[in-house]
């Protein structure tokens, strides 16, 4: 059940269209990533969510209501949850009183604000924090204020514009688990904002990939990953190799495609979708480097196999990273790491059929 | 630590000790001095408070810098707000005039106004020509009128700091608070008021501290019971009676501790509250808006009706220097240019001493105030805090304090009052700090590296601030020459004790002029003459592009 959704979404800042003609729905209890590189119009769609901007068309329905189009209803009357890419922690207040501020708003009773507030900060490891200024906080900590300041008055959904951007590496990685459990076990629906793909795809139970205010595609992380829609997607969640051709033949019985490819060999794919699906057609094969299978030498005659020499060499610990020259083609691929093979060499790359994906 | 820094540091100390300290330490001495004697003690200060006298006048004195601060809040609050979050056609403009008081000097503005709301001024002929009142209604005779015109005067002060703070403050932090369920009003009193606190407050303690500095506008008002005029009073004219002349003394030691102590109380308070934000997205617009038709008409009325105002005080003087006679009529009837005539023939000498003093003043103000920055901002050598420290500290001096004391020490010690020079010298010390401030604020924009790198490329210190430094401060130290130039030009509260026959500058002639009483259209002519002179000094600077206001505030404060 579509618990958000954002309908024919258009917001243009100057000549810009920010956000161009979005449709999207968030499932109830869903986390929900917008995934995309800067100035893609992520954040301008979670801003209209909030109700921090206004779209110049279109609609948000939150929980059946209507945000827009039947009256704008403010920020202050949407009940939701909002944690800031600066924290956005109020430096004059206490974290007490920074994560108070709303059920003060809503006047509750002081005693039951005192309960939410304390085993609200409990939750989130900051008790004993309570009467320190932010300005006494350490990064993570005020981050942990600012989520604590977004959950605590149960809000209907819960934005998430790039919170983890501003800590470091290791703190970030295990922030990532943390707000996921935490948002699953309170079952808050939410959208959250990033332009790292691993992030979104540790939090996300579906990632909205978008360019240039454009959805691209929706989907599970492993959807996306294994099948990008096209070639934005495909190059920018995760790494992959494009080696540019021409469709020769089709094979619809095993529903694979002979390729003519740059460097003058064919190759087998896999079938494309029905619409691409003709002989002549331009299409650019997608393989990712750990789907490539190195061999020292030609074994027995397979299709997609191809010999090139290496270029680079990079040592990455869990495995082995290689440039391979196929014919003035540069492929990466990911090798065993205890590979004796020299810059210089030459090495033999399988490309699995199965998993050579044809994008325009 | 370099040799040369140590050296330059060394001068500037010098320059310091010998014009600043030492006169002011004077004062203090003298304020011990026991009358008649060689001996010291504190009787002086137990005379001060135990007269009845000066503790009202010191009451009176507080009670009128809390009025104007209030009176300066409550105006000055709905115009910064519409300054820093309203997107109005011509708000530039408007803003230029409202802010137009804080480069004009207080003396001409205190003039127009009594021509204009005075008993017989224009306003009452006028209500009493429409029949609207029978007898003249009292606008600004009185303590009203005078926090109205010092509120008028320093609004640009609070305008200013509150609208760097509704601009600095980072966006999300109200949209945190809407997001909170904190609508319109209440998102204010509790998140952005607060925030802008810090801000406030710097622009808040000149406001309050102004009538412990002002002694010329009560007195263009005919009152005497405030500190700094009392103190004019007695140590100008009472010089023989010792225990006035003391009296006059300890108010100035007086007022010179309450400012001294209320700004480094409110300094000391600002930093540690200085809230620093994590925000790289911050846009420089901040949290502009296009308002809706009913705040735009309150918007644009309430700027209209302050910056009437404003302009009355260039208008009233402009009618009063190009007529004579103008007495019990709305305007004047009889329009001429003797005025003009009389000070340009007669007097000329004024006009040039002013432009010399100004002038000598400022030469040493640069040759001063780019050092003093440049071994703040960049070096590290031993004492720089202090320097630091001493130099802002002399912004919080009334400019009556540096007169007194350069009287009493340049005359009763050191003899140099019996030169010329004491004249530029005073003008000199009075705004030191306003120039080492803004070439500092030039020195913070200017990317070290740019200097790192001419002395990688073999350049000397010397030669790198010769070559790249300077002509990159350039701009931002041309506004602070023409800025210091205006202030000088104008200053007449250190001047008028140091004065001789001859060294008239044109402030002096406009106070003697008005001072002797009949000649109110000559000292209206020189005041007006002098607006138009800074008038286009102002244009100069906002040619450079330094921005009016900008370079007004000294370009840390606000952004305008």
């Amino acid at each position: 059940m579509a618990f958000i959704k954002i309908e024919n979404l258009f917001k243009k800042f100057g000549k810009v269209a920010a956000v161009n003609h979005v449709w999207l729905e968030v499932k109830q209890g869903e986390i929900l990533t917008l995934l995309g590189p800067s100035g893609c119009g992520k954040t301008t769609t979670l801003r209209c969510i909030a109700g921090l901007e206004r779209p110049d068309e279109g609609d948000v329905i939150i929980d059946g209501k209507s945000m827009f189009s039947k009256g704008f209803v403010p920020p202050s009357k949407r009940e939701i949850g909002m944690v800031f890419q600066n924290y956005a922690v109020w430096p004059h207040m206490r974290v007490f009183d920074n994560v108070a501020y709303g059920l003060k708003i809503q006047k509750l009773p002081k005693n039951v604000i005192k309960k939410k507030v304390t085993e609200n900060l409990e939750s989130l490891g900051l008790t004993g924090l309570e009467k320190r200024f932010p300005g006494q906080l350490s990064g993570g900590q005020q981050q942990r204020v600012a989520l604590a300041r977004a959950l605590v008055g149960n809000p209907k959904v819960l934005l998430l514009d790039e919170p983890l951007s501003n800590l470091d590496a290791k703190l970030r990685e295990k922030m990532r688990f943390e707000i996921k459990s935490l948002v699953r076990r309170m079952g808050i629906t939410s959208v959250y904002v990033t332009h790292d793909q691993a992030e979104a795809m540790v939090i996300s139970d579906r990632v909205s990939v978008m360019n240039a205010g454009d959805i691209v595609q929706v989907g599970t992380p492993e959807e996306i990953y294994k099948k990008p829609a096209n070639r934005f997607v495909a190059d920018f969640i995760g790494t992959t190799n494009f080696i540019p051709g021409e469709i020769s033949e089709l094979l619809k019985e095993r529903q694979l495609a002979y390729v003519h490819t740059e460097f003058g060999q064919k190759m087998l794919c896999k079938m494309p979708e029905s619409a691409m699906a003709s002989t002549n057609n331009k299409v650019n094969i997608s393989i990712r480097p750990e789907d490539i299978e190195v061999f020292t030498e030609p074994t027995q005659d397979r299709d997609n196999l191809f010999k090139g020499t290496i270029m680079h060499r990079a040592y990455l610990g869990n495995f082995l990273y290689f440039f391979v020259n196929v014919d003035s083609t540069m492929i990466r691929v990911q090798a065993p790491y205890d590979m004796t093979q020299k810059e210089g060499e030459e090495l033999f790359l399988f490309l699995d059929p199965e998993k050579c994906v044809l994008l325009t | 630590m370099s040799r040369g820094n140590l050296l330059l540091a060394s001068i500037l100390w010098l320059v310091l000790i010998f014009f600043a300290i030492y006169p002011l330490s004077f004062l203090v001495f003298e304020s011990f001095k026991i009358a008649g004697s060689n001996n010291f003690g504190i009787q002086n200060y137990i005379d001060f408070f135990k007269d009845t006298y000066y503790l009202k006048t010191f009451g009176n004195t507080l009670l009128l810098g809390l009025l104007v601060l209030l009176t300066a809040t409550v105006f000055g609050l709905p115009l910064a707000y519409i300054l820093a979050r309203y997107r109005l056609k011509g708000k530039t403009l408007l803003t230029a005039l409202i802010l137009l008081p804080i480069v004009l000097p207080a003396y001409a503005g205190a003039f127009a106004f009594i021509v204009f709301f005075g008993k017989q001024g224009t306003l009452n002929l006028l209500l009493v020509e429409l029949g609207l009142i029978t007898k003249p209604i009292n606008f600004i005779y009185g303590l009203h009128g005078l926090v109205f015109i010092q509120a008028l005067h320093l609004l640009p002060f609070i305008v200013l700091s509150l609208s760097a703070g509704f601009t600095n403050i980072d966006p999300s932090l109200e949209e945190a608070a809407e997001v909170e369920g904190a609508g319109g009003f209440k998102r204010f009193l509790t998140v952005t008021l607060p925030l802008c606190t810090p801000n406030y407050l710097a622009g808040a303690v000149i406001v309050f501290l102004w009538p412990f500095t002002d002694w010329l506008t009560p007195l263009i008002f005919g009152q005497i019971d405030f500190l700094p005029s009392i103190s004019y009073i007695n140590i100008a004219y009472h010089f023989t009676d010792m225990y006035r002349k003391y009296m006059g003394i300890v108010s100035v030691v007086v007022s010179s501790v309450i400012c001294i102590a209320m700004f480094l109380i409110s300094k000391r308070w600002v930093e540690s509250k200085k809230y620093t934000s994590l925000s790289k997205g911050t846009t420089l617009e901040g949290r502009i808006m296009a308002p809706g038709v009913f705040q735009r008409i309150c918007a644009y009325s309430y700027m209209f009706f302050i910056a009437i105002l404003v302009l009355l005080i260039p208008t009233v003087l402009g009618l009063s220097a190009f007529s004579r006679r103008w007495v019990l009529t709305p305007i004047p009837t009889y329009w001429t240019l003797d005025n003009f005539k009389l000070i340009f023939l007669e007097s000329p000498a004024l006009l040039k001493n002013s432009f010399v003093f100004s002038g000598v003043a400022l030469i040493w103000g640069v040759a001063f105030g780019l050092p003093a920055a440049y071994l703040i901002t960049r070096t590290k050598v031993r004492g720089k805090e202090a320097l630091d420290f001493v130099i802002t500290l002399m912004l919080a001096f009334p400019g009556i304090a540096v007169g007194v004391s350069y009287l009493l020490a340049f005359w009763e010690g050191i003899p140099l009052a019996t030169l010329w020079i004491i004249m530029p010298l005073s003008l000199f010390v009075r705004r030191l700090p306003y120039f080492v401030r803004m070439a500092h604020a030039s020195y913070l924009q200017l990317d070290v590296s740019l200097e790192e790198a001419s002395e990688i490329s073999g350049a000397g210190k010397l030669r790198t601030f010769m070559n790249i430094s300077f002509p990159l401060l350039l701009k931002g130290v041309f506004v602070g020459i023409v800025m210091f130039f205006i202030m000088a030009f104008q200053e007449i509260s250190t001047a008028i004790f140091l004065y001789r026959g001859g060294w008239e500058t044109l402030p002096i002639g406009i106070f003697l002029n008005w001072h002797r009483g009949m000649e109110f259209g000559i000292a209206a002519a020189m005041a007006f003459f002098m607006i138009v002179i800074i008038f286009i000094l102002l244009l100069i600077v906002s040619r450079i592009g330094g921005g009016i206001i900008g370079a007004a505030w000294g370009s840390s404060g606000g952004r305008y």
